[in-house]
């Protein structure tokens, strides 16, 4: 039976000690996420957000609780199948792009292929593909240090699309980028959530990000103060 | 109905390693000729020592009398190349250290740890390769130079090229056991970084 929410948490849990003291990353979130959802995370830092990210995307365990992703309780998976759902489940982008500097746009979003044992010209292709969707046909052999800001996480989207993943874990994507180039980063995730069907979850502080979103999670010392839904804001648009 | 608990395969295959192996070598050349330094330097000596011991032998074949190396030059063999494996150990854990963001990112894509574990291993192979080479082609021309001056340049052309080949496959191997063991702990350290750790980290 499909599950009616690709992602569930159940009274999550994560502390960390810190010099004997005992710090509630994460203190009993429960949180259901529908498949296709854009879902906005909002608070400020130290609320959870990250840590919240962490365990979704199977990086940390918790403390206490449960994550059941597509049905399946991941705390119960060995560190195989945690590296198999990273790869070809979830998709990643960060508030610094993370892409590897030494390769190659393309190579940068054949990356994730590699480790899914798809053939490399048929890695390239598909990196070819999605490059020209996120309108870098013409920078494919470009390093990332060539690139502007709003270019290397349009690579970044692109590398976490590589594998067609179910959901997609933005970290502060706009955050490290100017208002006009942010809106773009936020166009184009939007389009990837509608057109591609991809659950969107976005930990973010913009106000933009919010607006464009299905609900909006508010959370503040590792709890969820409430829900509310998205687009309260209205979207700022540009000529 | 229960939902199958779908979970397919994670691969890096050896072909893929040496690709985005040798692409790090050579678009961090900088680095990788730091690490390649010291094993070249290495092997240098110990081609050297290994080149001369061989033309002293097919002198003594020739002429007679008891030519042989010194044993003080074994002794300093043996610490040249404890010297070489610790100083690409510690080139090694540098390169660790810089590439924190870049293991983190590559675990968060999928990567496991003997992916990475594998990607460095196989990055000193290359490194052992390419700086084991050089190092005999200095040795060579340093053992012909020193032979020609003391012996004459005639020892040279009567040792047979099949034992300089041999000898060259020796060194080889010898910079790749090197490299592999100085490699292992930087390896194992890269493979084994928490990516939330390494993801948090500021460079």
């Amino acid at each position: 039976m499909r599950s009616e929410y690709i992602i569930e948490t159940e009274d999550l849990a994560r502390y960390y000690e810190v010099g004997g003291e005992v710090i509630k990353a994460l203190d009993g979130v429960n949180l259901r996420v529908h498949r296709g959802e854009y879902l906005s995370i909002v608070g400020p830092s130290g609320a959870g957000k990250t840590t919240l990210f962490n365990m979704i995307g199977g990086l940390d365990r918790p403390t206490r609780g449960r994550v059941i992703i597509d049905g399946v309780d991941i705390s119960q998976l060995d560190a195989y199948e945690l590296a198999w759902l990273r790869c070809r489940k979830i998709g990643y982008i960060f508030q610094t792009f993370n892409l590897i500097d030494t390769l190659t746009a393309l190579e940068n979003v054949a990356l994730p292929t590699i480790f899914a044992g798809v053939p490399r010209d048929e890695g390239e292709r598909k990196a070819k593909r999605l490059l020209e969707a996120v309108g870098l046909g013409d920078r494919l052999n470009h390093k990332p240090r060539e690139l502007s800001a709003g270019q290397q996480q349009r690579v970044a989207i692109a590398r976490a699309m590589a594998n067609d993943p179910a959901i997609i874990l933005a970290d502060e994507p706009t955050g490290n980028l100017d208002l006009h180039t942010g809106m773009e980063i936020i166009n184009l995730l939007r389009d990837l959530n509608e057109k591609r069907g991809v659950t969107l979850i976005s930990a973010t502080h913009d106000l933009k990000m919010i607006g464009a979103s299905d609900r909006v999670v508010y959370m503040r010392d590792g709890k969820i103060e409430k829900i509310e839904k998205g687009g309260q804001y209205p979207s700022i648009d540009f000529p | 109905m229960e939902e199958k608990r779908e979970v397919g395969r994670i691969t890096f295959s050896l072909i893929d390693a040496f690709r985005l192996g040798y692409d790090n070598v050579k678009r961090r050349f900088n680095r990788a000729a730091l690490s390649m330094a010291a094993i070249t330097l290495g092997i240098a000596f110990f081609s050297t020592l290994s080149l001369m011991d061989t033309f002293f032998r097919i002198y003594t074949q020739a002429e007679g009398g008891g030519l042989r190396m010194e044993s003080y030059q074994y002794w300093l063999l043996l610490v040249s190349l404890v010297v070489c494996v610790v100083s690409i150990t510690n080139s090694m854990l540098i390169a660790v250290y810089e590439r924190y963001r870049e293991i983190g990112t590559m675990k968060c894509l999928g990567a496991l740890d003997q992916h990475v574990l594998k990607l460095f291993l196989v990055e000193s192979i290359i490194l052992a390769l390419l700086g084991g080479s050089l190092g005999y082609g200095i040795g060579l021309v340093a053992s012909i130079i020193s032979v020609t001056f003391t012996l004459g340049f005639n020892i040279v052309l009567k040792t047979p090229p099949t034992s300089l080949l041999a000898l060259l496959g020796e060194t080889i191997l010898l910079s790749v056991a090197l490299s592999t063991v100085a490699t292992m702990y930087p390896a194992y350290r890269a493979a084994k970084l928490d990516p939330v750790e390494a993801l948090r980290y500021e460079v």
